[in-house]
Parts: structure tokens; sequence; C-alpha cells
């Protein structure tokens, strides 16, 4: 029954992009992001949908789009680069078949993330890809809302339609995504067209809002709360009235702490203190020893290189036995562990080349969204006013990705690249405007020099 | 349950979302920049036009014809 009803939603989306492919597009976003073909169980887990969609998307683009104002932009040379590179340093990497098993999917990746700007030329096309993309990661978060509400959360406890821990279904990597898209949720509040600006639309974006705050709590992941702090800062940025907001944000999270569950504050407690738990005390003797690696390694070694690693130490362990605790000291054996981190990631698998393509690709986008907020941020008519609140709220994204991916390693995330390709989009529009102005004024003032030259003739 | 019941808001609401826009005028074309373009065209077309009247107009000045007064003056262009 699940697996028809989403196969009768992929039918439908395919007879839709009949007429206008573009939303073949986002039938590949949604399921490389919800991934149906994971949840389902027969028939729809037996086709490979993902292809379908993907063939469909960029056959129906080449053969059927009109691909007017399509351009390739610097950060898409940045992706092109660093695909390039990867396949390069697979061909050299240490653990080849665990390196070829994560290029299978990494090339898919930023292969996508390359060609979705190009299909991003309208205001339309720009509002649909972000919106598609925050109902296909809202699907996922209603729930984990709700479960987490209803006494089902706790770490590596809490069911999502996948269990797999893969992709977004990942516990930290959900609630970076989660968190990092509300400011676009809000934007949408104020400035969407599919769904205008209606009360229902508000009150859909306050209890998802709601339950993207539930996510970091359901799944107690710890990179979450740094997550929502690192919102939290950034809204100061758009807040007219600072004091006030960090009163009541600080009076809210006061509200909140007594509905929080024993075992979120002891998860949240190795925060501090990293050493009573082992998955924050290795990330430290990782990020050393990725140092180490690029010493004799400078051009990394290809995915999964972190098979290599391998420490010696010792943490301490409690043990309570009623009202007694007893700590000791244990040594603690531990190889192959992952980076935890998407710059650690980047440094190890690609080396010093990889870090900085992908270091830049991240900060050029920052400096774009910066610059188009500027630029925009005094437009009042309805054709222009969304650009600079839409710019900041992806930028915004983009922060709490990197926050997110300093202690995890997520640097080769579809959402992300995704998000990627979204900056890139509403950069190249806001480039097409300036520059179909700048054409205009130019017309104008020929018209108008020709116009006086006319009218003197005619004194004359 | 919960799962089902996210599946289904999420999935309708996609579905919604999906056939506004499919219905959407511009969703191929910019409306917004084809506007720009069509008044940056009609103001060349304006100033080609001109500028060939005036053109005329300063070449049939500078040689006379008889007349004395410019021809575009005469059929009221302006």
């Amino acid at each position: 029954m699940l697996d028809l009803a989403f196969l009768a939603f992929i039918g439908y989306v395919l007879v839709l992009g009949l007429r206008r492919p573009f939303l073949w597009v986002l039938l590949y976003v949604y399921i490389d992001i919800l991934a149906p073909q994971r949840i389902g169980y027969s028939a729809i887990a037996a086709l490979p949908v993902s292809l379908i969609a993907f063939a469909a998307a960029f056959g129906g683009w080449i053969a059927l789009d009109r691909k007017e104002g399509a351009r390739f932009t610097l950060r898409q040379g940045l992706l092109a680069l660093l695909l390039l590179y990867c396949f390069w340093t697979t061909g050299h990497a240490d653990f080849p078949e665990d390196a070829a098993t994560k290029w299978d999917w990494v090339w898919k990746a930023l292969l996508f993330a390359i060609f979705l700007p190009l299909t991003l030329t309208t205001r339309a096309r720009i509002e649909g890809l972000a919106l598609v993309l925050l109902l296909s990661i809202a699907t996922i978060v209603i729930g984990t809302g709700m479960k987490t509400i209803l006494g089902g959360g706790g770490y590596s406890n809490l069911k999502f339609f996948v269990n797999d821990n893969s992709g977004i279904y990942e516990s930290s990597t959900l609630a970076t995504v989660a968190i990092g898209l509300i400011p676009m949720l809000w934007w949408f509040v104020r400035h969407g067209t599919v769904f205008r600006p209606h009360w229902l639309v508000t009150g859909f974006a306050v209890a998802l809002t709601f339950a993207c705050l539930l996510v970091p709590i359901g799944t107690e992941a710890r990179t979450g709360l740094l997550c929502i702090a690192a919102l939290g800062g950034l809204m100061l940025r758009y807040t007219k009235r600072r004091f006030l907001f960090i009163a009541g944000a600080g009076l809210l999270g006061m509200a909140a702490l007594p509905f929080l569950p024993q075992s979120y504050y002891e998860r949240m407690s190795t925060l501090a203190q990293p050493s009573g738990d082992e998955s924050a005390s290795t990330r430290v003797a990782v990020w050393k020893w990725t140092l180490d690696y690029v010493t004799q390694k400078p051009f990394g070694g290809g995915f999964d290189a972190y098979r290599s690693n391998k420490f010696n130490y010792v943490m301490p362990v409690k043990e309570t036995d009623g009202n007694t605790t007893t700590v000791t000291y244990q040594a603690v054996e531990d190889k192959g562990r992952a980076y935890h981190s998407s710059f650690f990631e980047m440094l190890g698998e690609q080396g010093w080349p990889g870090l900085i393509i992908w270091l830049s690709l991240h900060f050029v986008g920052l400096w774009q969204m910066e610059r188009i907020q500027r630029r925009w941020k005094k437009a009042e008519d309805e054709a222009t006013r969304w650009i600079a609140p839409l710019a900041a709220a992806l930028q915004m994204g983009a922060i709490i990705y990197l926050v997110g991916a300093t202690f995890q390693g997520i640097g080769y995330q579809p959402v992300m690249l995704m998000l990627v390709g979204l900056q890139i989009g509403l950069n190249t529009y806001c480039l097409r405007i300036d520059s179909a102005k700048g054409l205009l004024a130019r017309s104008t003032s020929r018209k108008e020099a020709v116009a006086d030259k006319m009218h003197s003739a005619v004194a004359a | 349950m919960i799962d089902y019941f996210a599946l289904a808001l999420g999935h309708g609401l996609l579905a919604f979302a999906l056939l506004r826009l499919f219905m959407r005028e511009g969703l191929d074309s910019d409306p917004l920049i084809a506007e720009i373009e069509a008044e940056t065209q009609s103001n060349r077309k304006a100033a080609s036009v001109s500028g060939r009247n005036a053109a005329r107009r300063a070449r049939d000045r500078s040689a006379p014809t008889g007349g004395g007064t410019a021809p575009g003056a005469e059929a009221g262009e302006g």
C-alpha cells in the first residue's frame, strides 16, 4: 500500500513534467532526500526510481527546456574541479574498495549540484526548489518531532523512516539540516508565492519550527544544540530589539528545561567534558592524526582514508551501584575512527587541494549571499523584495551547516550541495536582473538622446 | 501511525505545491526579466527608428532642396 502511494506520487510528478520538465528536477530532489525506495518494501525498492528521476531531470533539461539564462559560474567550476579531484584521489586511494563505494554516491551528488543551477532560471523555479527541499525534509522532521513529544526519543533510539544511519537519516545530520532550514521556512511565511502568506502558513511554520527544534532533543545530537546556538546568534543580526530577543530566548530556554529528559542532560554534559565520552574524546585524536597524515600525504588518501588510524588512550568509566559512583580509568584501543568533522574529512581524503576547493566553494557562497543582501535590501517592489531575505536565509543556513560540519563528516552531503546549487541559482538570477537593468538603462538613455536630437532637428 | 501521518501530510503538501508550480505562468520564463527585456527592446526599436529619421533629416538639411523646412517637421514626427 505504501509502495503504491509512493509510485502514484512519482507517476503524478512524471506526468506533470511532460509539460513542465523542471518538475522532474524537483522529483529527483525529493527522491534523493526522502529516499522513498528505502522506505517502501517491495515494488518501489526494486525499481531504480532515483536513476529514472535523474535521467528525466537531465534529459528533460537537455531536450525540452528553454535554457534561457542558464550560465556556468565560478562555483560550479569549483564543484567540477572538486569532482575531478575526487575522481583522481579515488584512483590512488589507500582503501580502493571503500573509496569506490563512497565515490559511487559522491559523484552523483556533486554532478547534480553542478547541474542544478543551470535549471534555476526564474523566481518560480528558485522558490520551487526551496519549497521541495523544505517539504521533503519537513516530512522527516514532522515524524521525528511527533515521536519526540510522544516519548520515543533518545540517542540512537529514535526511529526514522529509514534506520540505516545513512544520508539525512543520520541523527546529527538531520538535526543540522532541520535547524539550518528554519530561516528559509520563515522566508516562505513572508515571501512565498506558491503558498501565499496566510494564517495557515504561519501556523504550519510555527509547528514545523518547533518540530525542527525538537530534532536535536529527540535524537540527543549534540551538534544540533550547537546549531541552535548558532541560529540564535545569527538571528541577532536581523533583530531590531536585540536585548528583548536575548531575554526572550533565555526565558524560553529556561521554560523548556523541565520538559527535557534526564538522558538529554547527560548527553549534553559531554559537550563540556569531552573526555567522558568515547565519541567526543576520539574526535581530537582523529583530527591530530589527520594533520599528521597530510604531512605524509598532502594530496590526501582518497575516500575513507581514516580507516588506517589507530589510537590508544585512557578514558574515565563511571559505574553506579546504589548511591555509590566509582570512576575507573580504562585503557581503550580504537581504530578506524571516522573524521567527525567535514574540514578534516576533506583534508584527510582530498588533501590540501581538496580542502581549499571545498572551503572556497562555501566561503565564496557566504560572500555572494552577503553581497546580494546589501544590493537588494532596499528593494520594495513585489518583484524583487524577496531577494535579500532569501539570501539572508541561505547565508544563515550555510553558516549553520558549517557549524554542524565542524563536528560531522558531511562534506559531500547531497542536501547541503543542493543548498549550494540554490545559492548559485539565486546569485545568477540576481546578476541577470542587474545585467537586464543595465541594458535597459543604456537603451533608455540612447532613446532619450535620439529624442533630444530629433527635437533639436525639428526646432531647426 | 505517526510515520503514515507525516508521510501523508508531506506528500499532500508536495503534490499541491507541484501542481501550483505546474500551473504557474512564470515557471519557465521569468516575468520580471521578460518585462525588462521587452522594455529594452522597445527602447532600442524606438531609438533606431527615430535615429534613422533624425539622420535623414540632418542629411536633408545639409543638402537643401529649396524647401527650408525639415521634412520630419512637416510629417509631424517627434
